[in-house]
């Protein structure tokens, strides 16, 4: 039943992801009110999967990759949701839709079997540590594709072309707004995150946890991000720039969310 | 009354409107009227409940609708069919015309000639149609222009207030609602802005959002410049910033600008480059060469953090050096540049409309065919009922002289479904030739 949901909601996603193409290429509202329905309904399925996964394995969190590459999926349609309500675009669901589909389609149709090797869990702390730090993975992902759409509309208006399919871009401002916003609420949730992870691995790892590559990935991940907000938050850095920082800072929590290959604390072993 | 001839629809059209009524639409609009003609017949809104009520009681007028807009008076009425061969009638003109044009000449007190050459007159199909086109501001002076839809709702909600809007122009005007709306989201005709001014207004949304709170600054003084900064006001900009060569010219714009909602300031003209970090959006239109070249705008840049400036250069010879757009941050749009956008957005629009066409020939062709048949529609039901009732007294009958030896409930199934099938097919062909009587084409009148 689990999976069913699951398929459910990759399938809507998916209608969701076609959906929004003409809405926002083609200027077409009419497709709005099948996107975002679609996606809110899958986003729903996707919850109830989850919650029904996890209550079934007696625990409050997901252990597996597969499960938790679902669940990212599962906020960056949130994050969708949240600008299409907020900011009345649906632009950014040219991008997160298909990762999401993309996310869910490997758990929705191969499940995984690999657990994370220590008791700890089935502890709540551990569920809002791996929370926390999905939430910022999600926020970053939004901050890049706002610095995106904002390098096409910067170059739009330079070309001073007229209103072509290219008219579905929010304003520069807007898009400027999403990126900052998103890193901000991006870093409390990293900080945090990350926090509650050291002293969980202290308590049953001890000093070495400290060595660990992907913590100390980790650690400069958190410095990047901060390094990233300082700049563009001070020099208000736009276009180009914030492009290539936010490239760069998101190219670090890939290699960090890689890392888990190389982690003694993350490592996953199969039952 | 002297002779009138009246520009009538191209062709025409099967009768629409049920019950014998005649549907009919006069009116003038900036293409066949001088403006001196259309404020003659202009009806203000606070007269319009009244005028309308007025035409409503005229003799023959069923139902009646005015629509007054600066570029158009339209006048929509349903009136008795039967024509009215009364000493009145002119050559070329029936009664329905008659009707309206004396309304006209009591209520306005505007003589025949003097609308004689200006006036259109639409019947029937040709009426909806040109309804629908209107609602759907296809034809509007500015095509796709969105205030026209709210103005024909307003004449249908007076309209409908003093009850001469009913049961014929009512469900008329709800489908003309619809078809604009349907129009609107089905092509992109209201999507792009076709003037100058509205065009820089447009593209300062695509950088900024909203315009709420940003501040505008106007270098130099010129008819056109002034024109966007007011466009840029009106669209919500609040602070209005003058540097001109001439201080007393620069606080004359600013105090003819300044509104309770709007601070203006006047920057001298030595201080320009200082001040200019203020400003969101920059209007330049001096003429004396370029007033901000890269180097200048990029400290201007760096004063706002990085934040976007806009600058719009209708000056000839321009005051922004065209280098300066390809600095981060900066946008610059020169006289031509808004013109050229203006002249792409006209030609998406014009391509729109011919979609938008479409759809009101569509749309008409619907609404025609359902009030055609809806008198055929309540015949078949009639037929319909009636053959039934005579089934089931003969049902009745049947089984009342079989109560002695009363059929089984198989049996009385059986008969039911054979004398349903049997009237079924005896009434076929009158139904059929029903509806194909309906679907025929009249001739009007």
């Amino acid at each position: 039943m689990t999976l069913l949901w699951l398929r459910l909601a990759v399938i809507l996603y998916g209608v969701a992801a076609l959906a929004v193409l003409p809405a926002a290429l083609y200027n077409r509202p009419r497709w709005r009110h099948i996107a975002i329905p679609a996606a809110f309904m899958g986003a729903f399925f996707h919850f109830v999967s989850i919650a029904e996964t996890l209550y079934a394995a007696h625990r409050a969190l997901p252990v597996d990759t597969h499960e938790t590459l679902s669940m990212l999926g599962l906020l960056l349609v949130l994050g969708f949701l949240i600008l299409a309500a907020r900011y009345r675009t649906v632009s950014f669901g040219i991008f997160l839709l298909p990762i999401a589909v993309l996310l869910a389609i490997v758990p929705a149709f191969h499940p995984g079997h690999e657990q994370i090797a220590y008791p700890l869990v089935r502890t709540g702390w551990i569920l809002l540590h791996i929370a926390l730090l999905l939430a910022a993975y999600a926020a970053m992902f939004l901050s890049l594709i706002a610095s995106l759409l904002y390098l096409i509309q910067e170059r739009r208006l330079k070309e001073k072309r007229a209103e072509s399919k290219r008219g579905w871009l929010p304003p520069l401002e807007t898009l400027d707004q999403i990126g900052v916003n998103s890193l901000r609420f991006g870093l409390p949730c990293m900080t945090a995150g990350l926090l509650i992870g050291s002293v969980l691995a202290l308590q049953s790892i001890g000093p070495a946890f400290f060595a660990d590559p992907k913590v100390l990935l980790s650690i400069a991940m958190w410095i990047a991000y901060i390094l990233m907000i300082y700049i563009r938050s001070n020099s208000g850095l736009r276009g180009r720039r914030a492009v290539y920082l936010s490239s760069f800072v998101f190219l670090v929590m890939v290699a960090v969310w890689a890392a888990n290959s190389l982690s003694a604390v993350h490592r996953f072993k199969t039952p | 009354m002297s002779d009138l001839r009246i520009q009538a629809g191209e062709h025409s059209a099967p009768q629409t409107s049920p019950h014998g009524a005649k549907l009919l639409l006069l009116g003038v609009n900036h293409t066949t009227a001088p403006i001196a003609v259309r404020e003659r017949l202009a009806i203000p809104g606070h007269r319009l409940a009244d005028a309308t009520r007025t035409l409503a009681d005229q003799p023959g007028i069923r139902e009646a609708l005015i629509l007054s807009t600066c570029n158009r008076v339209e006048i929509l009425t349903v009136q008795d069919g039967v024509d009215q061969e009364t000493a009145e009638l002119r050559a070329g003109l029936q009664a329905p015309t008659l009707n309206v044009i004396k309304f006209l000449h009591d209520y306005l007190q505007i003589r025949e000639t003097d609308l004689q050459p200006h006036v259109y007159e639409y019947r029937e199909r040709d009426a909806i149609r040109h309804l629908f086109r209107v609602a759907s501001s296809l034809d509007s002076m500015v095509v796709g222009e969105p205030q026209i839809l709210g103005q024909v709702k307003q004449s249908w909600t007076v309209g409908r207030e003093v009850g001469a809007v009913k049961t014929m122009l009512d469900p008329l005007l709800q489908r003309a609602f619809s078809v604009a709306k349907k129009v609107r989201t089905e092509t992109q005709i209201g999507n792009t802005t076709v003037s100058v001014a509205s065009v820089a207004a447009e593209l300062a949304r695509k950088i900024f959002g909203s315009l709420a709170g940003k501040t505008v600054l106007l270098v130099g003084a010129g008819k056109m410049s002034d024109l966007t900064a007011r466009h840029l006001i009106h669209q919500g900009a609040t602070t209005l910033l003058v540097c001109n060569r001439t201080e007393a010219r620069a606080q004359a714009i600013a105090d003819a600008l300044r509104t309770p909602a709007i601070t203006t300031g006047v920057i001298p003209l030595d201080q320009l480059h200082e001040q200019a970090h203020r400003a969101d959006i920059v209007i330049t239109s001096t003429g004396a060469g370029q007033i901000f070249t890269p180097e200048s705008a990029r400290a201007v840049l760096q004063r706002r953090k990085n934040r976007p400036v806009f600058f719009i250069d209708i000056a000839v010879p321009r005051d922004v050096a065209p280098e300066v757009n390809k600095v981060d941050g900066c946008f610059v749009y020169d006289i031509d540049d808004l013109q050229q956008v203006a002249i792409q957005n006209k030609a998406v629009r014009n391509r729109e409309a011919e979609a938008a066409e479409s759809i009101v020939t569509r749309e008409v062709a619907r609404y025609t065919d359902r009030i055609s048949q809806a008198p055929v529609t309540e015949s078949i039901k009639e037929l319909l009922m009636g053959a039934e009732e005579v089934r089931h007294q003969e049902m009745a009958r049947i089984i009342h002289q079989l109560s002695r030896d009363p059929l089984t409930p198989e049996q009385l199934a059986a008969v039911d479904r054979l004398t349903k099938s049997l009237t079924g097919k005896l009434l076929h062909p009158q139904i059929a030739a029903l509806r194909d009587t309906a679907s025929e084409p009249e001739s009007d009148d």
